[in-house]
């Protein structure tokens, strides 16, 4: 599988260092699943960071903490095994063990399903399934939406989007994407913001496209 | 020494672990700016992770350090949670990166790191700097610019370079495909 289109090397780094949302990190832990460059990257990164982390000066710890810590070893419960879900494949391990919400209808030819996120996020996270030929209203976004193809295909001025490709959209970019023929496209999306459906048609259908 | 503790489940083992990495770890997490008491405190979680999961530890992917790297910030993300009180989730399972996450043998852990090693020891002191506070210290451009007084264009410029620079020592190394 060729991956076309990657996320942006301040993401990668974003997310080696642990700063990205909840919602935008399951974005890129789901593209570098299939990703070996992305991958590649990231674990140089945290390499770097390991580096800095053993170069640093030692600082005393608490005089008890070894003791604490080898106190707490024998009373250690397993680790938990939780479900994992599996109906969807291409998703990180991690997020298979999250809530799945049920599929909803949300357009001609397109269905819906949150994940529920454990935390509080300024991002939401969902699966978007659309048949092939579905034309996307013509919309851009109030802030960052992350899409990462799990199957299937789309098309938007952009380019050719398909499994592992990772798509960015953000205020300044206004696409319509064409669900490639072919199976259906299932994205993982992490929307932050509204989307915002331009046109005539577009402002009418606003209130009812629930995204 | 992880593989003593994995199969013996010694103890010795895993005090000099402790001995070594639980300061250097605390020493990162005070440099992320939490208070001492909640990096002592994270720092025995991250040991403790060690011990729990050391079965699971491949040493030809990863190195010990940057196992305990990924670790600690996992954790520090919990913590934070905790703080705010949002439920904790279980960042645990992100310990251990998927198998696909993984690069692959073409070059083991050891040899990986040591082009790291020789990759960050080859940058220039001002933009290794710039890496060091950014990417591991966690501030914004804006913050290192105050704090260095270099105009936030240059901290932008320089740190592109930097991660361009480390980007291609190290994919010439056969790191990436």
């Amino acid at each position: 599988m060729t991956i076309r289109h990657h996320p942006s090397d301040d993401m990668l780094q974003a997310y080696a260092a642990g700063t990205l949302d909840e919602g935008q990190r399951i974005a890129v832990a789901t593209h570098m699943r299939t990703c070996a460059r992305c991958s590649g990257w990231v674990s140089a990164l945290e390499q770097v960071g390991a580096c800095m982390l053993e170069r640093l000066p030692p600082t005393a710890m608490s005089m008890d903490a070894l003791d604490r810590v080898l106190g707490r070893l024998s009373a250690l419960p397993p680790p938990p095994a939780g479900a994992i879900f599996d109906d969807v494949p291409g998703l990180p391990a991690f997020v298979r063990r999250y809530r799945f919400g049920q599929w909803t209808w949300v357009g001609p030819g397109v269905h819906l399903r949150p994940i529920e996120l454990p935390v509080d996020s300024p991002t939401r996270v969902f699966l978007l399934k659309a048949v092939p030929g579905t034309r996307m209203l013509q919309h851009s976004h109030t802030d960052l939406e992350l899409t990462c193809v799990l199957s299937g295909a789309f098309r938007h001025q952009g380019g050719y989007f398909g499994p592992g490709d990772f798509d960015l959209g953000d205020e300044d970019v206004e696409h319509q994407p064409l669900v490639e023929p072919g199976e259906d496209c299932i994205c993982l999306v992490a929307m932050q913001g509204k989307l915002r459906l331009s046109g005539l048609l577009g402002r009418l259908m606003q209130p009812f496209v629930r995204l | 020494m992880v593989v003593l503790v994995a199969e013996r489940r010694d103890r010795a083992a895993f005090a000099r672990l402790f001995d070594y990495y639980a300061p250097r770890v605390h020493a990162y997490l005070l440099r992320l700016r939490l208070d001492p008491v909640a990096a002592d405190e994270i720092t025995q979680e991250v040991m403790t992770t060690l011990w729990q999961k050391a079965a699971l530890f491949d040493r030809s992917k990863s190195s010990v350090a940057t196992w305990l790297f990924r670790i600690a910030r996992n954790r520090r993300i919990d913590a934070h949670r905790r703080e705010r009180e949002e439920p904790p989730i279980d960042g645990a399972i992100l310990d251990i990166p998927d198998p696909a996450q993984m690069p692959d043998d073409k070059v083991n852990a050891a040899q990986r790191d040591l082009m790291v090693r020789s990759a960050l020891d080859l940058l220039p002191a001002e933009q290794l700097e710039l890496v060091r506070l950014a990417f591991f210290e966690g501030f914004s451009h804006s913050e290192i610019a105050d704090m260095t007084g270099v105009p936030l264009g240059t901290v932008k410029s320089r740190l592109r370079l930097a991660f361009s620079r480390l980007r291609r020592a190290l994919d010439d190394g056969g790191l990436d495909r």
